[in-house]
């Protein structure tokens, strides 16, 4: 597969502070890429500079059209969403028509003005609009934040239609969820540094995998965690058969993509 | 050159729903004409002669100095000019399309105003209507090149409010639509010179194009353009 972006010692600075201190990664053809980070961390200089938005130190390579969906408040505030779309079909020398809407299911929204749809709508039509020139790289930034699930979910499953489509997807998230269930390879930024380039397998891996055990029993409830399952769980069921007690349930908590990335960014010093 | 015609045909419609530009471009410039057209010609009789000229001034200066520059600034202090760099749409199609968008506008009410005055306050037409409308033209883009460099260079709005206002009132106070400018000391009378309103009034009311008046909103527009191309260049290496 051939890179769809080359990052070579990525910098920027605002004034004598740095905010990228020399990022190298490559997001490959076809594949969903993020870009994670708490805030601050140089998620959003990261994308602007790849999208050609700031000026940087360093090499950014991009083969392939591109369309970016920028963050809410890139619009006019009384530009209905249909007038919206047929500007940026001119820019982009596109066919303008409603259909892109009712992909994003917001084509009853057509003749609302920006300034009047709420932040999940807001965000489809900035994704409607970035697709407009039928890109072969799509940009997000942040592209759930202040979703509701509904939102998020909705939103999620068209990003896989992109990326079924071909399209080569890079987004900046700070949403561990939405990165696991979302990407197959992701780059933890920290204070401007690259801490983690890899699958989000790799990351557990890389981690650990801490689980928590969750046993009910008729006198109440007990949780343990361990980093070995299945020696700590023959252990504690032992236990409970020499005190003869009952065991009712277990439920095992095998960790989430964001305590991983919150232990390994406290490892940084994030 | 689709894409710039469609560009400005939405930025005027963009503007009729924006309540600024709609209430400095029409509503006040047009509603101080109905109150103060009445007052000046009771006052002063011979007012009737310059009536026309002397709303339209107010008019063109509220717009191009309040009216314009919220809504530059809407573009160029926010993400705005991102979505034209990331289409590849240049810098100034922001700038452009507000600034023939609010000519039109300016352009119309000044027409209303031109259209009203003799009939409600049998206001004297200008000699030479052609004459009249080119010089009301060339008024009209010097005032909005005034009110684009005021909107490229301050991005925040309470601060370019405060300096729009102290624009605006000085360049009506001194222009010489509210008293003759013989009336004033020195000192102002040359100060209202350093403004479009003064000229722009003294070009209109001659009824001929002159170097004398010509001259002063040729260099105010070409400083302000010089000025707009500067500022540009500022916000692309932002």
């Amino acid at each position: 597969m051939n890179d769809a972006i080359q990052v070579d010692g990525l910098k920027k600075n605002y004034g004598n502070h740095p905010v990228l201190k020399g990022l190298d990664f490559n997001v490959i053809e076809g594949e969903i890429f993020a870009l994670l980070g708490i805030n601050g961390a140089g998620k959003t200089t990261a994308l602007e500079c790849i999208e050609g938005l700031r000026k940087y130190d360093g090499s950014v390579t991009v083969t392939g059209k591109v369309g970016i969906q920028l963050q809410s408040a890139s619009l006019p505030a009384h530009i209905r969403a249909m007038e919206a779309v047929r500007l940026f079909a001119k820019w982009n020398r596109a066919k303008a028509d409603g259909s892109m809407l009712a992909a994003l299911g917001i084509d009853t929204l057509a003749k609302k003005q920006y300034a009047g749809l709420s932040t999940g709508q807001k965000r489809r039509l900035h994704l409607a609009l970035a697709l407009i020139g039928e890109p072969d790289i799509v940009i997000l930034d942040e592209p759930t934040a202040g979703l509701d699930v509904n939102g998020r979910i909705s939103l999620h499953d068209h990003i896989r239609g992109l990326k079924a489509q071909g399209k080569t997807i890079l987004l900046a998230s700070h949403d561990m969820a939405e990165v696991e269930s979302l990407c197959d390879r992701i780059a933890i930024l920290s204070g401007g540094e690259l801490i983690f380039l890899g699958t989000p397998d790799e990351l557990t891996a890389k981690v650990g995998r801490r689980c928590v055990i969750h046993i009910k029993t008729a006198q109440g409830g007990e949780s343990f965690e361990t980093d070995n399952l299945a020696d700590t769980m023959l252990a504690l069921l032992e236990r409970y058969r020499q005190r003869k007690i009952a065991v009712l349930d277990i439920k095992i908590d095998r960790g989430t993509l964001e305590q991983h990335f919150i232990d390994m960014a406290g490892r940084c010093g994030a | 050159m689709s894409v710039f015609i469609y560009g400005i045909a939405l930025q005027w419609r963009l503007d009729i729903r924006s309540k600024t530009l709609l209430i400095t471009c029409y509503a006040v410039p047009l509603l101080f004409f109905a109150i103060m057209g009445g007052i000046f010609t009771s006052v002063n009789p011979e007012a009737k002669y310059t009536l026309i000229q002397s709303m339209t001034v107010m008019g063109v200066s509220m717009g191009a100095l309040i009216g314009l520059p919220p809504s530059l600034a809407e573009i160029y202090g926010s993400d705005i000019k991102n979505v034209y760099k990331a289409n590849g749409v240049p810098l100034y199609f922001g700038v452009a399309t507000l600034f023939l968008s609010a000519f039109t506008h300016l352009f119309l009410m000044s027409a209303i105003i031109y259209t009203a005055a003799p009939l409600a306050f049998g206001a004297a037409l200008p000699e030479n209507p052609p004459l009249y409308f080119g010089a009301l033209a060339i008024f009209i883009a010097v005032s909005l090149s005034a009110g684009c460099v005021l909107g490229l260079a301050v991005k925040n709005q309470a601060k370019l409010t405060m300096l729009s206002q102290l624009i605006f009132l000085p360049s009506i106070m001194l222009s010489g639509i509210m008293f003759p400018t013989a009336f004033l000391p020195r000192a102002l009378e040359a100060a209202g010179n350093l403004f479009p309103a003064a000229w722009g009034c003294r070009l209109m009311t001659d009824g001929c194009f002159i170097p004398r008046n010509l001259l002063p909103l040729a260099v105010i527009l070409a400083v302000a353009i010089i000025l707009c191309g500067f500022l540009l260049k500022r916000q692309r290496s932002e």
